[in-house]
């Protein structure tokens, strides 16, 4: 089946030949940055992790949201989403393969890596958090080229699949609230010590991931032709909205406990990424930049004559995609380091090597949502 | 059909590769290794006997006097790398309100307000970094030390964002050029590990003391074992008002202060 | 036509890759003569190392691996030969008797050409003072 994505327009192979190129360059970055160590990158003592691992995080929660197609269809047989299932499990496929790359990437030591394998350390929430993102890329690997497999040839699904495809629901949970854990427990950052922390990371996955799957399935209509459907990309953009309102409400919420009780602990992070810290505010434009086109994205698709709409739809999840974005990946992980545990403040700058890999690893991502979403096409619109 | 025929031959094929691979492993004893001898149990020490902790007495400590972390970089071939980022060190001199943050910062006198604390790793008894560590390449030993296996580390830096402390390093780099003089007593360590104050645990196996309690000059720093009534460091702890870092967080640090 | 032309190519193709992977092991007759078996330059008395010499050729990898976790990892460090004898489990105990050889284990490793990563942290007889 997958000869199909081997036959494609010019427009097809002009993109898979600008993925590659892109991917070439982080190769090379990452040479660079196997060479001479991780100082290549703008991480130091006091931020010790950076754009890779806010990358890992974003990312669990976009392929945690393929939960979001594959709970209404299978569990509650929501017709509507027939079409879209599939792009929600292969999108969840592409983004936990950027997940276990991005922590590749971070590694000081990658080739020891199987060490978390040899001695597992159930303890650690790094060895859940390996362990749940491996069986969830199989799993939506499996379950999705099963089913189209079987759609291919004319047939119902093997039997197998559907426990397979039940246990992928509770799965999707668990690879976010293991992230989530790995953050929520460390006695030191204060900005990550909340039990909020957990519901933060599903609510905004639910957002940004089910924003992107409705971009990517109005992308497939434009180039490929393939429509999910209107009532399925509705029914997507509903659950958006919700998700994306609980998620500010969290936010909000986190805001209220910091500068209520106004204890220093609690407070600083969140000053030195609002407000600034001590003369320290180079995040402070990110994060309102964030926060008000999130706010502005939420309010337009709570407008059902806007949600309909297919340019405010598309403006309103690109607006909650970047938003969450930059809120999950640059601010909670950077923020977590700053003020250091000794008070100090260092900033943060991504190095160009690492924004060579970051985008060699996002390119690896999209080429293989490509390339299963480019056999997924094939596949559904044959007679 | 021909396809089905096909298909069959493929998977008998497999099997019976499969089924080949896992006979030869067992036929091959090469993948069995050999345990060499056993050790003697007696050598083996009891867990929890010891508990190895340190006073520092601030009041002893001179603001520019730096022959503790000059000893233990030396001894331990610490790499010096000047900038903020890649800058390794395992004890150190902050002030006192970075060392002490959750203290009461108000009306300190001026004595204290000035004053370089040293920093170090807490060696704590609960340590939320052994905690976090995927491969327990840092794990706390029978005598209370958080231990670095730089063997095992995999550098996720984890242990990094779980030290409430700010104890440990990073070889972002090849630490080998930044050692002015290479010490035959301890090894280096490659890029790509975390490491930190080990209470020297190399010296203490020849009975030696730590090399920063060792070197300096106006004895300020006592070392002994906790669980131990009759040491020094009980004895100092029993007689003197003390300070540690943090203790809100539950880490139970091995590490005191005398302000 | 078309049909008779599938079983060619394949055929052609195997062919082509029997070629390939006999070229990879034609590459070893083209080699430098063989290397010289390592000298021996200060005899030592093996009768005094923890093990003999067959079974330390052959096994000290295996050894120093369980030094390593034992005296790292259990607090024990004490080795203990078959015959009483007692030695510390590192490295050092082997530079003790073998240090005056600044090639001790270099020698055996050029000539195997194994590439062990030991000496990327530890100190090897060759920068020891």
């Amino acid at each position: 089946m997958i000869e199909k994505a081997l036959k494609g327009n010019r427009n097809y192979w002009l993109w898979i030949a600008f993925l590659l190129s892109v991917i070439v360059f982080g190769i090379y970055a990452y040479t660079r940055q196997m060479a001479l160590g991780l100082t290549v990158t703008g991480m130091g003592r006091d931020v010790s992790w950076g754009v890779y691992i806010a990358q890992f995080t974003f990312l669990v929660g976009v392929a945690a949201s393929a939960v979001m197609v594959v709970l209404p269809y299978y569990l509650h047989n929501q017709k509507a989403f027939g079409k879209i299932v599939i792009v929600g499990e292969f999108l969840a496929v592409s983004a936990t393969l950027m997940c276990l790359l991005f922590i590749l990437a971070d590694m000081g030591r990658p080739d020891q890596v199987l060490n978390v394998l040899r001695y597992p350390s159930p303890h650690s929430m790094v060895f859940w958090d390996v362990t749940v993102l491996n069986g969830y890329f199989i799993l939506n690997l499996v379950s999705g080229w099963t089913v189209l497999g079987a759609e291919r040839k004319g047939v119902q699904p093997p039997a197998w699949i559907k426990p397979v495809i039940y246990l992928s629901i509770p799965w999707a949970f668990s690879i976010h609230t293991v992230t989530a854990f790995l953050y929520a427990g460390l006695p030191g950052r204060h900005l990550w010590l909340t039990a909020v922390l957990a519901p933060r990371f599903l609510a905004s996955a639910f957002a940004a991931g089910t924003a992107l799957l409705v971009l990517v399935s109005l992308i497939l209509k434009r180039t490929a032709g393939f429509d999910a459907g209107n009532e399925a990309r509705g029914k997507l953009a509903v659950l958006a909205t919700y998700a994306g309102v609980a998620n500010f409400f969290l936010l909000g919420t986190e805001f209220f406990t910091a500068f209520y009780s106004n204890v220093p602990a609690h407070r600083h992070s969140l000053q030195y990424l609002f407000f600034g810290l001590e003369g320290h505010a180079s995040l402070v434009p990110w994060m309102w930049l964030s926060l008000l086109s999130g706010l502005a994205s939420v309010a337009v698709l709570l407008v059902p004559r806007l949600r309909k709409d297919t340019g405010w739809l598309v403006a309103a999840c690109i607006g909650l995609f970047f938003s969450i974005w930059i809120d999950k990946g640059v601010g909670l992980i950077l923020g977590g380091f700053v003020p250091s545990p000794l008070e100090q403040i260092v900033e943060y700058i991504p190095s160009p090597v690492e924004i060579a890999v970051t985008a060699g690893i996002w390119a690896i991502g999209i080429l293989v949502l490509s390339i299963l979403l480019k056999v997924t096409v094939a596949v559904k619109t044959q007679e | 059909m021909i396809n089905e025929q096909r298909r069959e031959f493929i998977r008998k094929t497999g099997l019976g590769v499969l089924a080949g691979l896992g006979a030869a492993s067992g036929l091959f004893p090469a993948l069995s290794l050999e345990k060499t001898l056993l050790p003697a149990w007696d050598e083996k020490p009891v867990p929890g006997k010891i508990r190895w902790g340190m006073l520092i007495d601030t009041r002893l400590c001179k603001g520019d006097c730096q022959q503790c972390t000059a000893a233990c970089h030396r001894v331990h071939n610490v790499p010096r790398f000047i900038n903020r980022w890649d800058e390794v060190k395992w004890i150190w001199k902050s002030p006192y309100e970075n060392v002490f943050p959750t203290a009461s910062q108000q009306f300190v006198d001026s004595g204290t307000k000035e004053r370089k604390v040293l920093a170090l790793c807490n060696h704590c008894a609960e340590p939320p970094c052994t905690r976090a560590c995927p491969t327990e390449a840092t794990f706390r030993r029978w005598d209370g030390i958080v231990s670095m296996d730089y063997h095992r580390c995999i550098g996720c830096r984890f242990c990094m964002a779980a030290c409430p402390y700010g104890s440990r390093s990073f070889n972002w780099q090849d630490p080998r050029p930044a050692i002015r003089e290479l010490s035959p007593t301890y090894p280096t360590r490659e890029k790509g590990v975390v490491e930190k104050c080990n209470f020297c645990s190399e010296r203490l196996v020849k009975g030696q003391l730590p090399a920063c309690v060792e070197e300096c000059p106006e004895k300020a720093l006592t070392f002994g074992d906790l669980n131990d009534p009759e040491s020094d460091i009980r004895k100092l702890l029993e007689s003197n008002l003390t300070m540690q870092r943090k203790p809100e967080l539950g880490t139970r640090p091995s590490v005191f202060y005398i302000i | 036509m078309k049909r008779s032309i599938i079983p060619f190519l394949s055929a052609a193709g195997i062919v082509l890759l029997l070629l390939a992977v006999s070229y990879l092991f034609m590459q070893q007759g083209h080699a430098e003569k063989a290397p010289e078996p390592p000298a021996r330059p200060v005899p030592v008395d093996s009768t005094k190392c923890i093990a003999p010499v067959g079974k330390m050729r052959a096994s000290h990898m295996q050894m120093l691996n369980e030094w390593r976790h034992s005296s790292v990892r259990e607090g024990n460090r004490v080795h203990v030969t078959p015959d009483g004898r007692r030695f510390e489990k590192s490295l050092n105990t082997c530079l003790g008797c073998h240090g005056q050889n600044r090639l001790f284990c270099f020698n055996c490793h050029m000539y195997a050409n194994v590439k062990p990563t030991c000496w990327n942290c530890h100190l090897s007889p060759m920068e020891m003072p």
